[in-house]
């Protein structure tokens, strides 16, 4: 199981700065899909690659899915040279992007987002609108499924508002 | 006409992938999305947690089932 609250608050309380995007940011939004991981896409500046460095060190994060004893050290020069991990944690599965297809990096998403308080943690959430996008882009039959289901949440919303 | 493109240059869904949508919102358990709405995003969150646990206690109950049979 992931503990989504101690994930977020092991990279807030470091000051990551990062957007919850995917399954995450489509739970946050009321939707009733099961995701097994918590998928971020974090700012790619020098001082940010730092703290998610230490958060990570502090997570006890590897790749996911790779042989056992493939060495990985999650600091700050990794993290430069790569965009995108797949990350198991000692508080579960962690999928990080430097960019998603269809919604680019933190500061094409930025402006795309809502500000939500989650277990008392103020993050930023891809809104509904730009992840169903995003989620189109993906274009994989579960993503198609998260849209018609996104696309409800967001009309029923609507609804509510009027 | 045979479509190529899954969504337009400008992201929106090409026709024949609004028709999956459309066809795949019929699927989609409205009862549940309203309950899910008049929770908190904290209760959600907590409610994602639960339904993880009793999938892997799932995945754990069909692992000793088939384990059992042979």
């Amino acid at each position: 199981m992931t503990d989504f609250e101690g994930l977020l608050r092991a990279l807030a309380s470091r000051g990551v700065s990062f957007i919850i995007v995917g399954g995450a940011a489509a739970t946050a939004h009321g939707s009733a899909r099961l995701t097994q991981d918590l998928d971020l896409v974090y700012r790619r500046d020098d001082e940010n690659l730092a703290r998610l460095a230490d958060a990570l060190h502090e997570l006890g994060a590897h790749l996911r899915g790779v042989p056992p004893g493939l060495p990985f050290r999650p600091d700050a020069p990794t993290l430069r040279h790569g965009l995108n991990f797949t990350l198991a944690t000692r508080l579960g599965d962690l999928d990080l992007f430097g960019e998603i297809a269809g919604g680019g990096g933190y500061q094409d998403l930025e402006p795309h987002c809502d500000r939500i308080v989650v277990f008392g943690i103020p993050c930023l959430c891809l809104g509904i609108d730009k992840l169903i996008l995003v989620k189109m882009a993906a274009g994989r039959p579960k993503d198609l499924e998260a849209v018609a289901e996104l696309q409800i949440l967001r009309e029923e919303r609507e609804r509510h508002r009027d | 006409m045979r479509k190529t493109h899954a969504t337009t240059p400008q992201g929106l869904p090409s026709a024949e992938m609004q028709d999956r949508i459309t066809a795949l919102r019929g699927d989609v358990d409205r009862t549940l999305l309203a309950e899910n709405l008049r929770r908190t995003v904290d209760e959600r969150f907590r409610q994602l947690m639960e339904l993880q646990r009793f999938a892997d206690e799932l995945k754990r109950a069909g692992r000793h089932a088939s384990h059992d049979r042979f």
